[in-house]
């Protein structure tokens, strides 16, 4: 209010000049900021259960792109670019497989997407809520996740960590004999634990 | 038939093990080879779930079978024995009791190193026993497959001995672990 009334009684001028200057701070209160993937501290991993035991796998490329401010969720985005053939159950033979026609099919889906239409908060953090589409095959879906900034030497940084489940058959992941449920089975827990770097203006 | 054991006689439980664990070593190699043959794909999966639970099964017996063998008395080896016969007999059974324990965990190890947990028929997942490791896979695939062929051998001579006492010595060594066959109880 005092700015305000100044502003008022200030030459037109000066009034030129204050009102970008305050443009500018209101819009730094609400930015949103760029992060960038840390992909070698990130971990997006999946398990199932095959043959009655929990497997796990992992995989090694899933370019993010992060424009997050919870004060500002409106304009947050996530989108989510998974390399399928970058999938690795510490088994060649399994991971073969697994990016087989009948599974994955990385030669025709080489990747899996997911891209929020909005965020919003919820009791335990957040929620991305999209569309999420592997082997060609759109659904939509919810990503509930934590995040937490930190200051790391100096550097701003932030964790984003959550955990969904899906069923595979709803995107096609088994065709012919893999549409069997009773050894590979139809849910598949994703977790994900990312390591985001503030891009530095 | 008595449950326990006589000094002449295997009762009625050690011959449930033995039988049985006969009959699943026999499913165990029927399942392995079937699986060896096949490209990797759901029914080899299948195969091997299976095998593994048999296998985890046969652990179980393995032990049972031992606590067992504690607490009973052992039928005696025959009188007729040669000292080098009866040193054979000892080694022979010996061996077959290793590798009754020995064959199950060297699978479920070679499953650890893989990353192919074992599950005992879906009702129960049991832990790593070794962690992830190709080199260590290679190394009990190999030791699985050394311990199956031994197995083959022991057994071999296992059975050449029994159809030996049965049918040339015409002593009652085989029909001891018969069920059905028991003579009277000689006290």
């Amino acid at each position: 209010m005092v700015r305000a009334s100044l502003a008022v009684t200030c030459a037109a001028a000066l009034v030129a000049a204050a009102a970008p200057a305050a443009a500018s701070a209101a819009a730094a209160a609400d930015a949103v900021t760029h992060y960038s993937l840390d992909q070698a501290k990130s971990s997006l991993e999946f398990a199932f259960t095959q043959a009655g035991a929990v497997n796990k796998g992992r995989f090694g490329r899933f370019p993010v792109t992060v424009d997050f401010s919870a004060a500002n969720l409106a304009a947050s985005r996530l989108e989510v670019s998974v390399e399928v053939t970058s999938l690795d159950t510490g088994d060649k033979d399994r991971d073969d497989t697994l990016r087989g026609a009948e599974l994955f099919a990385v030669a025709k889906f080489p990747q899996a997407h997911f891209s929020a239409a909005r965020i919003v908060k919820i009791a335990a953090g957040f929620e991305a809520q999209g569309k999420l589409t592997i082997r060609g095959v759109t659904r939509d879906a919810r990503v509930p996740f934590t995040f937490r900034t930190a200051s790391e030497h100096g550097a701003a940084v932030a964790y984003m960590a959550g955990k969904l489940s899906i069923r595979r058959l709803d995107f096609g992941v088994g065709q012919g004999e893999w549409q069997a449920t009773d050894q590979v089975g139809n849910e598949v827990t994703v977790s994900f634990a990312l390591r985001l770097a503030a891009a530095t203006h | 038939m008595a449950i326990q054991n006589t000094p002449h006689r295997w009762g009625s439980l050690s011959q449930l093990l033995h039988w049985t664990i006969v009959v699943l070593i026999i499913v165990q190699v029927t399942l392995a080879s079937m699986a060896d043959d096949l490209p990797n794909g759901m029914r080899k999966l299948t195969l091997l779930a299976r095998h593994k639970s048999f296998g985890i099964t046969i652990l179980a017996l393995a032990i049972v079978r031992l606590l067992w063998r504690r607490l009973n008395d052992t039928p005696a080896l025959p009188d007729t024995l040669k000292p080098y016969e009866r040193f054979l007999a000892r080694f022979v059974h010996g061996a077959l009791y290793v590798l009754l324990f020995a064959m199950p965990l060297s699978g479920w190890m070679m499953s650890s190193a893989r990353g192919f947990p074992v599950s005992w028929f879906g009702f129960i997942q049991l832990p790593d026993l070794v962690p992830r490791s190709k080199p260590l896979y290679e190394a009990f695939l190999t030791t699985h497959e050394v311990l199956a062929w031994s197995l083959g051998a022991v057994v071999i001579l296992h059975v050449a001995a029994a159809l030996k006492h049965h049918f040339v010595l015409k002593d009652d060594t085989l029909r001891r672990m018969l069920p059905f066959t028991g003579k009277k109880e000689r006290t």
